[in-house]
């Protein structure tokens, strides 16, 4: 019986060598050169036609769009908030008032974040009325001033640290930009935390007292006053809202 | 086993008693094993014989005896136990790599947890939901086998026998199961023998062995022992071998397993059952794709992890790859087609117990059919008739009912009335309803078919025999060869008595001085006896069995009428008679055959035909159906044409043979090979039902398919070891049927050609299926690799591609199995069966590198389109994977700025899956139709013929409707509702499959054989 299987070992053995290149037929992998050119020749002519095909379809896809506002907007109805400084995994932001390299990291990316709302940057943007909707119709479309005052103490002209260094940290709220996004009524961003706090427009300022080191405060932010801004999704947890935590060490 | 398998041999007994005899060589091993039977035997006897065999056995000591060797019954062949069955369904097939996905995904779950206490719960849910679907498609799979089981087990019940026996000298009915070795048994006519007996004492007894002997004449049995052999001996009675006659008291020898019978049975079940070509076929396509998606899947799994993947991630994406790789459900959609089929060829009279038999028939290259009662009607017909110097043709077919030769001659007139009355068949009463050739007689298989003959010619025969009343008779006997009755004749003034006779043309002829020629007496001279002799001989070798037939009208005043005809004392004359003339009978063949033989000719399927008749009439059978085609010749007949003697004639220069079992037993294998190889014709005669195994073994090793037919237990051995042994459904014994993979209802040899032509349709259509399945596992597979290496958003999850391959799909894939054939199925060479196989190399290829590719570029389109229109252009998605699927990032940019929550990218995220599901789903409709066919144009085959396709295309559509729509809100499914246009993205590419394809099939159709045909028929 072994030596059976042997010898059907080596018979199996030398078949695929045979299958590799058999020298009697010059066929290598079961196919002449001649075969395999050919074949090669018609993969490249049908790949080829293939992949002109599909970029074609993909550019007469692409003619559909508009440069300026896509096409659809049914899977964003309603914008999400986020905060900065940008969180790296969780909502949280720990600080150390007297350990200034805990939140060097927050200053760079609150200064980085606010860079092109800085008046310079600002200065070729239009001005415009407030309280009311600015509408355009193109197709040269251009955007809002925001004037970066309204943000007071996270402004950052006055404090370049954000108020960290005070034991009162800045954390901007921004309601994610979607196009073509009209609020109903009058939308504001209300925020609501266990102690005071103070409420620019879109930035949360935490006042932690001096000696009170080692505090956590947990910071939920909402859009409200609006009917089409939705704030209350059970999947989506940034709809509308934001939940945050800050930790004020010593 | 091998030392069983040559058991088979020895509990043969044959038809042509003289095997026994000359088994030399090989045919020690049988012997060796008939004496230790005999032996067994002797030893009962001599137990047995103190016991008085009037008193029987006592209560007690039957009670003892049935406790040692156990009921008087048949141990059912070992069934493999159903849980053995179901688990096999769990484990065969794709299952074994969905189990080694749902653990990996389990273990990936574990993994994650171990360091995570929150990990999301999604690969537990979709390793549950990969076992969920092997024990579905299991369970299916297990009813459907269940299912067409349960058609056989209905054969298998057996009427409860009861026994007459004498025990405690008190004649008993028991249940027979409770007979035991030493009892006393009655049998009488018509009753199963209940156990092996031998005869104690008979009177008239018949026995009917065919069943085990395929001897067809009806045995006599008495008290006599007249052979050696149990198995020839003339006082022992067989197990489940009916009594037709007379009664016998016998006393039980042998019980249960250690009859004969019992033998046969345990041993044919010892004989291998092979797998069937399609199982081999399935097994191969298995390995082909099990080996693709684990290569792939090992493939990228280290491109992943290469990749800097985390290993975790890099396994998930390795159950992506197989999941998208596996067709779940073709499995159950091939098993759902077989048993389609089945049911089908059940219709045709094909009762298919073994649904993988349903594709051997078609791949059948060699018939070993019998003779009797599957080529022929299996009933007496006269054939032939010869009066006035002439031969006439008599119609044999089903019904009689074109009788053309001459009737007006006065001959016709006297011989018909020799035939009517010269008969003692009749009719069974209470069957005047019921047409002629339909009608039980009492009598045998001649007297029957000339009382048949003469009713459908003449009308009520029994009212001639009446007008013509019968006063004296002699029957047949084997000593006189002559029957003999005197009659008063039906005309009132002609006062004699006439007497008729017939009997074997020879001795009629030695009894006739005249000879009756146009209604005039001639005297019998030299040539017209010379005339006799000439159409004797031309009936005879016919194959027909040819009776004479005479009459004399005894002159009134030497016989008045009231004359008292004595038999024993023969006070008549019984020489010097007037023969009338002769009259030949055959069993003809069914009106069906000869052409279901041509089709099997042009199917390139050779019919040999096995039997146990006499080589002439074998031949002339198989002549008149076309097993030996009206030009060709054997060996003997080139000999007698040349007049040379047959050892001159070059044997390779007949095309047809006919061997007899005398010569076959005389065969090396390497001769037996030779023949099989050499002739294009042959016909075995004369064969017992072992020699039979020995041709099905010689065909098998031609690395042919075998399909052989038999009724009796003996045949089952044969049967169980070609590819697909055919039982006959009204003939066959329970022992054949049982080892048999079909039953034809029927016992017509058609039925097989049917078969045939369904089994190869089959095959066909599976290959369609195969391909047409295949082909979107590309497009499930290609979005995993361009989501590793190009770190797309996933195009397409893997409980979509289930709800594709196990949902959209399956509807689709089992409405091909109603395709027609493409073209004349049956006149193309039965597929080889190494060459020709279901899913080979250009089918493969076809399907994954040129379709599915299409398919997948298709799929990516409105992927891309869904994406660009909601902002992603398809620029941004390039590496994008990482960011998208970071559950902090809740404010992912869009090509146009906008801003995306994680929630909101993962609802996109299911909406390009339901795209590319609708992608995928819109082409898999151009591939359903562009299968249809793989040479003809669609427009040749029609494209509304099939409508079970467009049930197919519609279930398709609707189950997309509802799980977008419908469902489209539950989370899990990950569907949603797709805009409307998107269903319309790939449209043009499916139009583009279809256009290629019929580009395809128009080269393949102008240039058979080139390189194009080569690499793209598949």
């Amino acid at each position: 019986m072994t030596k059976n299987e042997k010898k059907s070992l080596n018979q199996s053995l030398a078949e695929w060598k045979l299958f590799i290149y058999n020298p009697t037929t010059g066929e290598f992998l079961g196919r002449t050169a001649k075969s395999w050119g050919l074949i090669l020749l018609f993969y490249l002519v049908f790949y080829g036609f293939l992949a002109a095909l599909f970029s074609f379809t993909m550019w007469v896809m692409l003619q559909t769009l508009n440069d300026e506002v896509p096409k659809y907007r049914d899977q964003i109805p309603s914008p999400g908030l986020m905060v900065f400084p940008k969180p790296v995994t969780a909502l949280e932001y720990t600080f150390s008032r007297s350990d200034p390299t805990s939140y060097a990291g927050y200053i760079e990316d609150l200064k980085k974040f606010l860079k092109p709302y800085t008046l310079e940057e600002q200065k070729n943007l239009t001005v415009c009325p407030d309280g009311a909707l600015f509408e355009q119709k193109g197709p040269v479309y251009v955007a809002c001033q925001f004037p970066i005052s309204l943000l007071q103490a996270c402004s950052g002209m006055n404090d370049p640290d954000f108020g960290y260094s005070q034991g009162n940290p800045c954390i901007l709220v921004k309601m994610n930009r979607i196009i073509g996004l009209k609020p109903e009524g009058v939308p504001r961003i209300d925020c609501v935390l266990k102690v005071g706090y103070l409420q620019p427009l879109v930035a949360v300022q935490v006042s932690f007292a001096p000696n009170n080191t080692g505090k956590e405060v947990t910071v939920e932010c909402k859009i409200d006053g609006s009917a089409n801004l939705k704030s209350q999704d059970d999947r989506d947890k940034f709809l509308g809202r934001v939940t945050f935590k800050i930790t004020a060490r010593a | 086993m091998s030392q069983q398998t040559p058991e088979i041999y020895s509990v043969e007994l044959s038809g042509t008693k003289d095997i026994v005899k000359t088994d030399k060589g090989d045919g020690k091993k049988y012997r060796g094993l008939k004496n230790n039977c005999l032996e067994r035997k002797k030893k009962n006897h001599k137990e047995e014989f103190q016991k008085e065999l009037h008193l029987g056995l006592s209560s007690t000591r039957a009670a003892e005896l049935l406790a040692r060797d156990g009921p008087n019954s048949l141990t059912p062949p070992k069934q493999t136990p159903e849980i053995v069955k179901f688990l096999k369904q769990m484990v065969g097939g794709f299952s074994v790599l969905l189990w080694v996905g749902a653990f990996l995904c389990w273990m990936a779950f574990g993994i994650e947890y171990s360091s995570n206490k929150s990990a999301s719960l999604n690969n537990v849910y979709l390793g549950s939901v990969l076992v969920l679907v092997v024990i579905f498609t299991g369970i299916f799979a297990y009813y459907q086998e269940a299912k067409s089981t349960n058609i056989m087990s209905s054969f298998k019940k057996m009427i409860p026998q009861q026994a007459l026996v004498i025990r405690d000298s008190e004649k008993k009915s028991i249940p027979s199961e409770q007979l035991v070795v030493g009892d006393i048994v009655e049998v009488k006519g018509g009753d199963q023998i209940p156990a092996d007996i031998r005869v104690l004492s008979s009177q008239g007894c018949r026995v009917d062995n065919s069943s085990l002997t395929g001897e067809s004449e009806p045995q006599p049995r008495s008290s006599e022992f007249t052979h050696e052999n149990p198995l020839e001996t003339k006082n022992i009675c067989f197990y489940s071998t009916t009594c037709l006659e007379g009664t016998i008291t016998g006393m039980v020898i042998n019980t249960g397993d250690r009859t004969i019978i019992g033998h046969i049975a345990s041993l044919a079940s010892g004989v291998g059952n092979e797998k069937t070509p399609i199982a081999i076929e399935i097994e191969h396509f298995v390995h082909i794709v099990a080996g693709v998606a684990v290569s792939i899947g090992i493939l990228f799994f280290i491109i992943a992890v290469s990749m800097n993947y985390r290993v975790l991630d890099s396994i998930i994406f390795l159950i992506g790859i197989i999941v998208a790789n596996v067709p779940e459900g073709l499995l159950a959609t091939v098993t759902v087609t077989l048993s389609l089929t089945a049911k089908r060829m059940a219709k045709k009279n094909c009762l298919v117990k073994n649904l993988e038999a349903v594709e051997t028939l078609g791949s059948t290259s060699i018939i070993c059919s019998d003779k009797t009662g599957t080529l022929t009607q299996n009933r007496m017909t006269v054939a032939h008739l010869w009066f006035d110097n002439q031969i006439f043709v008599a119609d044999t077919s089903e019904n009689h009912s074109n009788q053309v030769f001459d009737q007006s001659s006065r001959t016709w007139a006297s011989l018909s009335k020799i035939i009517t009355l010269c008969n003692r068949a009749e009719f069974k009463p209470g069957q005047e309803n019921v047409p002629i050739m339909k009608k039980a007689v009492i009598g045998d298989a001649s007297e029957t078919a000339l009382l048949k003959f003469s009713e459908v010619i003449l009308g009520d025969v029994m009212e001639i025999r009446k007008r013509n009343r019968k006063v004296a008779e002699i029957p047949f006997n084997s000593t006189n060869k002559f029957q003999l009755s005197i009659h008063e004749t039906d005309d009132p003034h002609d006062k004699r008595f006439l007497m008729v006779m017939k009997g074997a043309p020879e001795r009629i002829l030695e009894k006739c001085s005249t000879i009756m020629i146009n209604g005039e007496e001639h005297p019998l001279d030299e040539s017209t006896a010379k005339a006799f002799h000439t159409a004797y001989m031309e009936l005879g070798g016919l194959g027909e069995r040819v009776l004479g037939f005479c009459h004399l009208y005894l002159p009134a005043h030497e016989f008045p009428e009231t004359y008292k005809f004595d038999t024993d004392a023969m006070n008549f004359p019984t020489s010097n008679l007037c023969f009338v003339g002769l009259l030949s009978m055959i069993d003809p063949p069914r009106s069906t055959v000869p052409d279901a033989v041509t089709k099997c000719r042009s199917a390139g399927i050779k019919v040999i035909m096995v039997t146990g008749d006499h080589p002439i009439t074998a031949k002339a059978i198989a002549k008149s159906v076309g097993i030996i085609s009206a030009n060709s010749e054997t060996v003997e007949d080139i000999a007698r044409r040349l007049s040379i003697a047959v050892e001159q004639v070059n044997k390779w220069d007949a095309k047809a043979a006919v061997v007899t079992g005398m010569e076959l037993k005389d065969m090396s294998s390497e001769q037996v090979d030779e023949i099989l190889a050499n002739y294009q014709e042959i016909v075995f005669a004369r064969t017992s039902p072992q020699q039979k195994l020995i041709i099905v073994e010689g065909c098998q090793r031609q690395d042919a398919v075998v399909a052989v037919t038999g009724d009796g237990v003996n045949d089952s051995p044969a049967l169980k070891k070609a590819d697909i042994g055919v039982a006959m459904g009204i003939a066959g014994s329970d022992a054949a049927k049982n080892a048999a993979d079909m039953v034809l209802l029927d016992d017509n040899f058609a039925s097989i050609v049917t078969g045939v032509e369904e089994g190869r349709l089959i095959f066909d259509n599976l290959k369609k299926t195969i391909a047409y399945t295949l082909t979107k596992n590309i497009a499930e597979l290609c979005p995993f690799l361009i989501y590793i290496i190009v770190g797309l958003p996933l195009p397409i999850g893997t409980i979509t591609i289930l709800f594709i391959d196990l949902g959209t799909d399956i509807i689709p894939s089992i409405a091909l199995a109603y395709e027609k054939a493409e073209s004349d199925i049956m006149n193309r060479k039965p597929r080889h069966k190494k060459k020709d196989r279901l899913v080979n190399q250009p089918l493969a290829v076809y399907s994954y590198l040129h379709i599915g590719l299409m398919q997948a570029l298709g799929a990516f389109l409105v992927y891309f389109t869904v994406y660009a229109q909601e902002g992603f252009l398809p620029r941004r998605l390039i590496n994008l994977r990482v960011e998208w699927e970071k559950d902090y990032v809740n404010d992912l940019e869009d090509s146009y700025g906008q801003e995306w929550t994680r929630y909101q990218r993962a609802y996109l995220e299911w909406t390009g899956y339901t795209a590319f599901f609708v992608g995928i789903l819109v082409q898999q409709i151009a591939d359903l139709i562009i299968r249809k066919t793989r040479r003809n144009s669609i427009f040749q085959q029609g494209l509304f013929r099939n409508k079970v396709i467009w049930v197919g295309i519609a279930s398709q559509i609707v189950i997309g409707l509802v799980l977008s729509y419908g469902l489209g809100s539950v989370t899990a499914l990950s569907f949603t509702m797709l805009r409307a246009q998107y269903w319309f993205v790939a449209v043009p590419h499916a139009i583009l499959i279809w256009v290629y394809d019929e580009v395809r099939k128009l080269f393949i159709r102008l240039y058979p054989g080139s390189w194009w045909d080569k690499n793209m028929y598949y």
